[in-house]
């Protein structure tokens, strides 16, 4: 071994009280920042079904909701854009204002980004999220996926 | 089942996989010989091993350009080419797909990582740590050339070899960033693999005098300088591909990429205590682990696919063999330095809280739980939906603004406060006299920018402690040109900088990181985003205090993909924005905006919709300032990093110590 040997474990000349309080506090003072915002910035994924079942607890709350769209009103000119996202077992309309890509047609899976206000939702954000390689189909069958599942439950 | 090799395989494909195959053995052979070398104080092993290194860069390099090679000549018997080149790309999509994929970018890493590990073996010294620093290198490599032969290896045969490839990654051909960006990603965390030997070397043979520290400072500057210059590439990346105008978005793996960095910084600031007085030595190897390991924890999170990001890749057998090594990293690391790490005695009091040295330990602790406060945001969502079985919670950036605007202040007082404060102690009256210019300077440059309208506490923030910092440094500088003059010595500044490298490059990395503070300050704050259509040969519409007119559209056919290009007239300059598609990419398209960079603010212009018969282009128009600053920032960070790993040269004479206070190093 080329190990040197080691002086002794160094003797505690002082207290290590104040070091112990000190990373206590800053644990203490993380972990409230960290799980008293995170409560309120976390957002959720729910299908429009999953919505309906819990339209309390959802209500005015950041979300996330994916479905098919259905009944596409758009306006090029104004940017004004309405339909409806549904799951199958319910729908809502969506309300989104900005441009529309010729993806977003009928019966396609969408994701978007918003609040409900009343029973409509109010899109701050069409989500097309970079999927697993940056393809979207994958993102459509992980929707569908989604939506089966949430159907047969 | 794999299958590694077989008769089926083309001459490429068997040569590449051969020579991983042949890494790993000599990998395997390294290890034991640096073992033996260390634990029978065997030169002769040790010196064995060093040469294994030499072999093993040789061939995984031979892997590396076998794939090269392949990639670049269509040959798609090999899987790794039919599955993510075509024949109809540019050379330079083919060139980068070397490290677009999966199994590619793990063998750039192996690739890059020998590299280290050749320059490592050259450089040693031939003292105790050299076996055991080899032997920790050489297990990093075990595992990275380990699974880049096996469970991810490129060139596993197809059994079917199809006509052309799938193609690249459409989000890599869009711009030519994605070249530059995760090479240097991969060079910032793979350098941290040097230090990270040295520590497990230093901890193993108990020689935690302050050798390892000293050679390992180089080491970490530049790993660190390279995880820089990566995330601020990524987040340009972002900001000209994506379209959405900004340049971080606390993903995931922005975020993994971000707590290495955190933990390097305060590590390069840490080990200058041990390095100047003795101090924080179990505390230096505990921070490097921490590091280390945190790199492959970013790669797991990215390779996984537990968590949901931009990067996030396929999942199968990767991800579970990077949690085992990020498993084994920590519980070897925990469990050496919690072995070691009693017997760590430091030579003095710890720091007093009025020192240099103390203020490096509180920018410490504000690194750390900067580290800690990210990595419980991105590691949340996942712990939610394990513990509740909710499907996809997400934290928003609020959460991550709400930490890292307050910490990011901290980190900019104490960045000001740092060097004006002596080692050991400072005498309270002359560091307030010290003090109170920077202040001053602050509170006017604070009160100007609320004078001109700013309102947002973090900008005025930002302002105020950047015209600190800045003062500050200059103060310093001044006075350090007054005392060589009047000490006799000429030369002035130049011949200052040439005997202190280090302590100048250090300013000039902290003026860099002052640019960039206001960069973000100011561009995430003050960032207009406006949409509207505009019509072809309509009335110019008014945007943003700018005019917009559409003037025309066009459609570029390449083999690989179509452009639509919208020309607009921006205020009477032309802008030429496109939406990208990929044949590999369906619909989707990639904007590329058009982007008119200025010094006070850029215009960015984004297509986001056309009409089939061209008469329409919806468009997104947005202005932020000062986002340039964040790329320029950068580049004197690097600049600043690069300068301290400059030789000094020695002062021609030696002048008797004048102790100004504080101003001392």
């Amino acid at each position: 071994m080329t190990t040197t040997p080691l002086p002794r474990a160094r003797r505690r000349r002082r207290s290590p009280w104040p070091t112990v309080l000190g990373v206590l506090a800053l644990v203490g003072l993380t972990a409230t920042v960290a799980f008293g915002n995170l409560g309120k910035s976390l957002e959720y994924f729910v299908t429009p079904t999953e919505y309906l079942q819990q339209q309390a607890e959802y209500q005015g709350r950041p979300l996330r909701i994916g479905g098919l769209v259905k009944a596409v009103q758009y306006n090029p000119q104004t940017l004004d854009l309405k339909f409806n996202v549904t799951d199958g077992g319910a729908t809502f309309p969506v309300q989104y204002r900005g441009a529309v890509s010729d993806l977003f047609k009928e019966n396609q899976g969408v994701v978007v980004r918003g609040e409900f206000q009343g029973n409509t939702f109010h899109a701050t954000e069409l989500v097309v999220k970079h999927s697993e390689e940056y393809h979207v189909p994958k993102t459509q069958a992980e929707l569908k996926d989604l939506l089966q599942k949430s159907e047969s439950e | 089942m794999l299958n590694l090799i077989s008769f089926q395989s083309s001459a490429l494909g068997a040569l590449g996989q051969l020579s991983l195959l042949a890494a790993l053995a000599f990998t395997l052979g390294g290890t034991w010989l640096a073992a033996v070398g260390g634990l029978k104080a065997d030169t002769r092993a040790t010196e064995a091993a060093r040469r294994a290194i030499w072999a093993v860069f040789a061939l995984v390099s031979l892997g590396t350009l076998t794939l090269m090679v392949a990639l670049l000549r269509d040959d798609f018997t090999v899987r790794y080419v039919a599955e993510h080149s075509m024949r109809a790309s540019p050379t330079w999509v083919k060139v980068t797909s070397l490290w677009g994929a999966l199994e590619g970018s793990i063998l750039l890493w192996a690739w890059l990582l020998a590299g280290f590990a050749l320059v490592l073996s050259l450089t040693l010294r031939r003292d105790a740590l050299r076996p055991w620093a080899l032997g920790a290198m050489f297990v990093s490599l075990l595992f990275f050339v380990g699974v880049c032969a096996s469970i991810a290896s490129p060139f596993t045969p197809l059994s079917q070899v199809p006509a052309d490839g799938l193609g690249p990654n459409p989000a890599l051909q869009n711009h030519w960033m994605m070249a530059v960006h995760p090479v240097l990603l991969y060079l910032g965390f793979v350098g941290l693999s040097v230090p990270f030997a040295y520590a497990v070397a230093a901890l193993v043979t108990g020689r935690l005098s302050d050798h390892w520290v000293v050679v390992t400072r180089r080491w970490t500057l530049v790993a660190w300088a390279f995880l820089t210059a990566a995330i601020v590439a990524g987040g340009w990346w972002s900001y000209e591909t994506l379209g959405w105008g900004g340049y971080w978005a606390w993903d995931p793996v922005e975020n993994a990429s971000f707590i290495p960095w955190l933990l390097t910084t305060a590590f390069l600031h840490s080990i200058q205590i041990q390095e100047r007085r003795g101090l924080m030595r179990a505390w230096n190897v505990w921070l490097i682990v921490l590091a280390y390991a945190s790199t492959v924890l970013g790669t797991f999170l990215n390779r996984s696919g537990i968590v949901q990001s931009v990067h996030a890749f396929a999942g199968g057998p990767v991800g579970p063999v990077f949690l085992g090594f990020l498993a084994f990293l920590l519980v070897a690391g925990i469990g050496l330095a919690a072995w070691r790490a009693p017997h760590l005695r430091d030579e003095a009091d710890p720091p007093a809280p009025l020192s240099r040295e103390g203020a490096f330990l509180a920018g410490n602790w504000l690194f750390l739980v900067f580290a800690v406060m990210v990595l419980v945001g991105t590691l949340f969502p996942t712990l939610v939906e394990a513990v509740q079985g909710r499907r996809d919670a997400s934290v928003g950036p609020a959460f991550y603004n709400a930490f890292a605007i307050p910490l990011g202040l901290g980190l900019l007082l104490l960045m000001g406060v740092g060097p004006l404060l002596p080692w050991r102690r400072a005498d309270g009256q002359s560091f307030w006299r010290a003090l109170r210019p920077l202040l001053l300077a602050g509170l006017g440059a604070g009160l100007i920018a609320f004078a001109f309208g700013v309102r947002s506490l973090g900008v005025l923030g930002t302002v105020a402690l950047g015209a600190y910092n800045l003062v500050g440094l200059g103060l310093l500088t001044v006075r350090a040109v007054r005392e060589r003059s009047s000490g006799g010595r000429g030369g002035g500044f130049a011949a200052l900088v040439r005997e202190q490298p280090r302590r100048y490059g250090a300013y000039l990395a902290h003026i860099g990181l002052v640019v960039i503070a206001l960069g973000i300050a100011f561009s995430g704050t003050y960032r207009q985003d406006a949409q509207t259509t505009l019509n072809v040969g309509a009335a110019p519409v008014r945007l943003l205090n700018e005019t917009l007119a559409l003037q025309g559209t066009r459609q570029d056919t390449k083999p690989y993909g179509r452009s639509a290009v919208a020309r607009v007239l921006i205020d009477g300059r032309p802008f030429e924005a496109r939406m990208n598609t990929y044949v590999q990419g369906g619909e989707t398209a990639f904007p590329a905006p058009a982007v008119r960079y200025g010094l006070l603010g850029d215009t960015y212009l984004v297509v986001t919709a056309f009409d089939e018969q061209g008469k329409w282009a919806s468009v997104r128009l947005i202005e932020s300032p000062l986002v340039s600053w964040i790329w320029w920032g950068t580049l004197i960070v690097v600049l600043g990093a690069g300068l301290t790993l400059v030789t000094p040269r020695r002062a021609t004479v030696r002048a008797p110590a004048l102790r100004s206070a504080p101003a001392t190093d």
